[in-house]
């Protein structure tokens, strides 16, 4: 067992290597926690994603910006590859998994990336779609995976309509997915009126919905299964 | 005094009746297109149909300029990107970069073609140039717009890879934005001898919702300064989103006036800049021009004057979906206001 001391260390190293995106300094801590034995869902979760947190304070206060992100969603996802292969089970109380894009005709993609990432990082598998996408390939991807979710951003108040034809069009063919829409132009009035299940202002705000919506996907199922079987 | 006369000796540091209600981005409606029976997705490639387009914010509305093209894609598509303009759709949807030009870091060292200013749509927009100034020319200033070196780097390849190698390759990108400066300046200058009398530098990709002021001054503003100690007609420099930081960035980069949105603080950025510095905006385009009420758009026009802007001017392309009669009430309220 590793000593309570050297284990905050571990974290501490993990975490810092995510603030300041060092990919070198994540993955190889990485390594050595694996091999001191700290075990890996502590190091990912209260090294790795516990320095993603403050990066996302970081952005909000305005010390980062979108490359800073980007940089420190690499040295995550570096210590990530290293990690995950060692993780019995990743268990945030939900697993999930979900489709996400820019919609079509709107190549606004840095929102979509950011989100996608907040996704990653709470161990969801995510089916990125990547940006001008068009609508009927959502639906196709949705049935393919037997997704959860599906996330749909849109910068623009044009391409923003096209996602009534997508939720219309998912709802249709699977009333039990949950859609989440957002980007500038997108509100909660929207969200609302179009049927979609959410909608949130940014990445962080995002995950918590969309934890909570599975969350819920999956108490229904089992309530249904349990029917059945009584 | 002519609109034409308004916009040019505003430019010129000259005194004018009132402030003129212009833009140096895309300000097609879709009663515009009405009116002639066009499609928004046929309009890139005929330089008679883009000039129409353009030219009918004026004839119907009284809109102080005639600005082509309406699109981002324009110098991409002449470095050799291909562009979707989206002509099986009938939504109105703006051109995109279909396929990039850069795929890898080791793609980076462009060089730009010797045939540049005949290459890609370059022809098409000094014929476009050409028409509408010969259509509306005498009445109103012509603009047109080129990318920012930042933008267009962002057009030709992935976003996010060149915001990464800001930060981590400075020097590498420093080079590909110097070179794409070039690529700017060959084609703006077409532009000139085409015949504009204002061109527009939107360097959005730049913002500082993505990108910090420090970056933004370190490695952008060398070049965006070289691009505008090259133009000899009046100039704009365009960025949209978060701009307090950058304003007097901005200012320094030489353009003889800059551009900002809705999300600029415009009494905070005047007091910053000076009296006498040219600051256009920044009525929201969507949120207000085509989601108000007539009052709203007043109230948001009375504001921007109010807080000091040189010119009423939208804070990014005119929505098309426009309702007349908010477009209208702008235009009277400009003409009628006084501060
Ligand atoms: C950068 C930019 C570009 C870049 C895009 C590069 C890229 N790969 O993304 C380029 C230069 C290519 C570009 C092009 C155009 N653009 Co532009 N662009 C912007 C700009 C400046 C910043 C957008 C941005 O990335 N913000 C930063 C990110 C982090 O914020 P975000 O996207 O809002 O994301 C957050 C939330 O919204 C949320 N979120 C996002 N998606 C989702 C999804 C879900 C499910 C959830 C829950 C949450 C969520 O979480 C994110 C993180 O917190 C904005 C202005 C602005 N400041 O918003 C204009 C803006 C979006 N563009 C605009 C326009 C008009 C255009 C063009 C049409 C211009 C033209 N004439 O061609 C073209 C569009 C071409 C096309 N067909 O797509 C307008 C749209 C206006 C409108 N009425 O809709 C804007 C608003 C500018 C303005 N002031 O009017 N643009």
């Amino acid at each position: 067992m590793v000593t309570e001391e050297k284990r905050q260390e571990i974290l501490g190293k993990l975490k810092n290597a995510v603030i300041q995106y060092d990919e070198d300094t994540a993955k190889e801590t990485s390594k050595e926690a694996l091999e001191i034995g700290v075990n890996a869902n502590d190091a990912i979760f209260n090294g790795l994603v516990s320095g993603m947190e403050e990066v996302g304070r970081l952005f909000e206060a305005q010390e980062y910006f979108v490359p800073e992100l980007l940089m420190c969603a690499d040295a995550l996802y570096a210590g990530l590859d290293i990690l995950k292969p060692h993780v019995k089970q990743l268990d945030l109380g939900v697993k999930g998994s979900v489709v996400i894009g820019t919609v079509e005709g709107d190549v606004h993609d840095i929102g979509k990336n950011i989100v996608k990432m907040m996704f990653d990082v709470a161990g969801f598998t995510v089916y990125d779609l990547g940006r001008d996408v068009p609508l009927d390939k959502f639906v196709e991807e949705q049935l393919r995976t037997d997704s959860d979710l599906v996330c749909l951003s849109a910068m623009m108040t044009t391409t923003m309509v096209g996602m009534k034809k997508v939720i219309d069009n998912l709802k249709a063919k699977n009333p039990n997915v949950k859609i989440m829409i957002g980007g500038a132009p997108v509100s909660q009035d929207i969200a609302e009126k179009w049927g979609a299940d959410g909608y949130a202002k940014d990445a962080n705000n995002a995950l918590k919905d969309a934890i909570n919506m599975i969350s819920s996907l999956k108490k229904l199922k089992e309530e249904a299964e349990a029917k059945k079987n009584s | 005094m002519t609109s034409r006369e308004r916009v040019l000796k505003l430019f010129a540091g000259e005194k004018v009746d009132r402030l003129p209600c212009f833009s140096g981005m895309g300000n097609v409606t879709t009663e515009g297109l009405k009116k002639y029976g066009y499609k928004f997705a046929a309009l890139h490639s005929n330089a008679k149909m883009m000039s129409d387009a353009a030219a009918s914010t004026y004839r119907l509305f009284g809109f102080e300029c005639g600005v082509v093209p309406f699109d981002l894609c324009v110098e991409a598509e002449a470095l050799g990107c291909e562009i979707n303009v989206y002509a099986h759709l009938e939504d109105i949807l703006y051109p995109t970069i279909k396929k990039k030009l850069i795929h890898n870091e080791d793609e980076m060292d462009i060089v730009i073609p010797s045939d540049i200013a005949n290459r890609g749509r370059v022809p098409l927009m000094k014929e476009t140039i050409g028409v509408i100034k010969a259509d509306i020319g005498n009445e109103v200033a012509i603009g047109t717009y080129v990318l920012g070196p930042f933008t267009l780097a962002g057009q030709i390849m992935e976003l996010n890879d060149l915001l990464k190698l800001s930060f981590k390759k400075p020097d590498k990108v420093s080079k590909l934005l110097n070179t794409l400066a070039d690529v700017i300046i060959l084609v703006a200058k077409e532009y000139e001898k085409a015949g504009a009398d204002y061109i527009t530098v939107r360097e959005m990709g730049a913002t500082s919702d993505v990108l910090s002021p420090r970056v933004f001054k370190n490695l952008i503003l060398p070049h965006l300064k070289k691009i505008f100690a090259e133009l000899n007609v009046d100039s704009v420099l365009h960025i949209c989103g978060k701009t307090n930081d950058i304003a007097a960035f901005m200012l320094e980069s030489g353009a003889k006036a800059i551009s900002v949105d809705q999300k600029n603080d415009i009494a905070e950025t005047r007091k910053k800049i000076g009296k006498d510095a040219l600051l256009f905006g920044n009525y929201d385009p969507y949120n207000i021009l085509v989601a108000g009420t007539t009052e709203k758009v007043r109230e948001t026009i009375r504001k921007c004057i109010d807080e000091g802007v040189s010119a009423v001017w939208p804070g990014c392309d005119i929505w098309p979906t426009v309702p007349p009669d908010n477009i209208k009430a702008m235009m009277d309220e400009v003409k009628n206001y006084r501060r």
